[in-house]
């Protein structure tokens, strides 16, 4: 038998679709760290989490990533892409990069994918319910309206969070997710 | 009918129901290679003597290695490294679990230790860590309503770290699961009333939750039917083991639509009333049924208003107008609980204020509902309720079930 004749099939790599992945998780990642600055909900979910948390949401197979950890001195940072060197408390990977972009393009909210098993969670339930919960909030700063109504389950009543509360934190956290910091991170992860 | 994007599906239980199904067990066990089982179970079942029961109807053909009746009435590891240490030293192959939850959780942790070796089931905890098949194992529930013998968690306490351990893979489902009336023919009035409705409540929040599916639907439609048109009769005629028997299967098909489809706001609250006040789940889940369909009527009209079919029958179903379906399930679902107190005199409770514990104190103080809403946020269920639950709705839906009023809808907010 000539072996030859039955090449490995390589998985094709879906590099632009990375790529947009990651620039969304580095987004997301840093308006997270902003958000814990901003948002009292934000802020009070991780005064919750013990100093010294880290948690990363991801894409199987080999990333793109992003870390986030609670500091000894509780300040919430964004600590990058690489997961090397890192202790963490609590992974939550989507299984594959077609379940993460319907989650990154808005066809299915966060919670439709939990639902639909896309991710994969190892650690403490509890503390990965706590996450979803800053995800949810986050994008509805970070997205207008019409957007993040699909991201989220339900849209943020005006008693839950008045318009003048979210358009002074959305200026706030987009100002401080691409100033404060921005050149430290890229510089600790390249 | 919603036909989802995608779902995922499985039960591969082997059930086995009728009236003389234990006299099975010895060959359903020869057939897996298993002659050596452990029992399990707890001091309850054992004292109304069914596992007396269980050994005459196997007879000699099955060499029970041992029986061990210690597990409490919640799951701890140490009983679990008991029992498994037990296993080994009485050469089991395999292990029989009587009882119901608690004692279905034990066995299952019992399994992992003794199927894969090591000392103690914390060796097996995170998620990913029982990655291989077990040793073949029987579940024969003896109350109608937890539906573990189709799920495949297992939840532990450790009593040293005051945690609740959660053990999941599709390892631990059982491969057998047996379903005789006789099993549950000594359970009480007001436990008959309260595991059914725990079972109802499974199949109806798999039914509207959000990972609901065309093969989880049909488990739950043919449950909520078995039990509405079963439990009443069987609380009257205690005797009825065929009504029994359609409550057994009920409560098992429930637990595959549950297992599969998973539950929302109902249990979300149900397992942190449980876990504060003590009280006993399945009160916790007929009080809060009916506002779980009104608190998620809003996305979900369409497909509660498709449960009076199970729930009521086909002549009420075709004589109700379509648009007065949902609250016509919610009234029946009330009128259900209001029957089941008055056959139990009292002892099913209506509203949360009703439950009361041996001395007649109440135990869900309303003082309590503040820190209930709270802690709520901790409990998985919130993920798959069809709207978004935060610790205000909570506070607003307890505060109602306090009372035994229904659900202001206006309260409810819909983003």
């Amino acid at each position: 038998m000539n072996i030859n004749k039955y090449p490995e099939i390589q998985p094709k790599q879906k590099i632009i679709k990375k790529i947009y992945i990651f620039i969304m998780l580095f987004i997301v990642g840093r308006a997270i760290e902003a958000a814990a600055k901003v948002d009292r909900t934000v802020k009070d979910i991780f005064n919750g989490l013990p100093d010294g948390f880290t948690f990363y949401l991801g894409v199987n197979p080999g990333g793109p990533y992003m870390v986030v950890g609670k500091e000894k001195d509780g300040t919430v940072k964004y600590l990058g892409w690489k997961l090397y060197g890192k202790k963490i408390s609590l992974a939550m990977r989507i299984k594959n990069v077609e379940s993460a972009i319907k989650v990154f393009t808005f066809q299915e909210s966060t919670a439709l994918a939990y639902n639909y098993d896309r991710f994969i969670v190892e650690g403490d339930l509890p503390r990965a319910l706590a996450i979803v919960r800053v995800l949810d909030i986050v994008e509805v700063y970070l997205l207008p309206k019409i957007i993040a109504r699909l991201a989220v389950k339900r849209y943020p009543h005006w008693s839950e969070m008045s318009p003048m509360i979210k358009h002074t934190g959305r200026i706030r956290i987009y100002i401080k997710a691409f100033t404060t910091g921005l050149i430290r991170v890229i510089l600790q992860n390249l | 009918m919603i036909m989802p994007d995608f779902y995922d599906f499985c039960c591969r239980v082997r059930t086995v129901s009728g009236n003389k199904a234990l006299e099975e067990i010895p060959g359903l066990l020869a057939g897996m290679n298993s002659r050596r089982p452990l029992i399990i179970t707890d001091k309850g079942v054992e004292a109304v003597g069914l596992i007396t029961v269980l050994k005459k109807a196997v007879g000699k053909k099955l060499s029970i290695g041992a029986v061990f009746d210690k597990v409490p009435v919640d799951s701890d590891y140490k009983i679990v490294d008991e029992a498994a240490a037990l296993y080994r030293s009485k050469k089991c192959d395999s292990i029989i679990a009587v009882g119901g939850g608690s004692v279905i959780d034990t066995a299952k942790g019992v399994n992992i230790v003794a199927s894969l070796g090591g000392k103690s089931l914390l060796q097996y905890q995170g998620a990913g860590a029982v990655r291989q098949k077990l040793n073949p194992m029987a579940i024969i529930p003896t109350t109608a309503g937890t539906g573990s013998e189709m799920t495949l968690v297992a939840v532990i306490a450790d009593t040293d770290r005051h945690i609740k351990m959660l053990f999941v893979s599709y390892f631990l489902l059982p491969d057998l699961a047996i379903l005789d009336p006789r099993m549950t023919a000594t359970l009480p009035d007001f436990l008959t009333a309260a595991t059914a409705m725990d079972a109802m409540t499974h199949a109806c929040e798999a039914y509207y939750g959000m990972e609901k599916n065309p093969m989880s639907d049909s488990f739950a439609l043919e449950a909520i039917g078995l039990i509405s048109r079963n439990l009443l009769s069987v609380m009257k005629n205690p005797g009825d083991m065929d009504g029994r028997l359609a409550l057994a299967s009920a409560s098992t098909m429930a637990g595959g639509a549950f297992s599969n489809s998973m539950v929302g706001l109902v249990h979300n609250l149900g397992h942190t009333i449980g876990a504060l006040c003590h009280v006993p789940h399945g009160n916790c889940m007929s009080i809060l049924l009916p506002y779980g369909f009104e608190y998620n009527l809003h996305r979900r009209a369409s497909i509660i208003g498709e449960l009076l079919f199970p729930l009521a029958g086909p002549e009420v179903y075709a004589n109700t107008p379509k648009k007065d379906r949902p609250g016509k399930v919610i009234e029946h679902i009330r009128q259900l609980n209001q029957d089941l107190h008055e056959v139990t005199a009292g002892r099913h409770p209506r509203f949360l204020k009703e439950i009361k514990n041996r001395q007649g104190d109440p135990m869900v103080p309303r003082s309590m509902l503040p820190d209930i809403a709270a802690a709520m946020m901790m409990d998985g269920a919130r993920m798959h309720n069809p709207e978004e639950i935060l610790p205000d709705d909570a506070l607003m839906v307890l505060e109602h079930a306090w009372e035994g009023i229904p659900l202001n809808r206006k309260k409810v907010r819909k983003g």
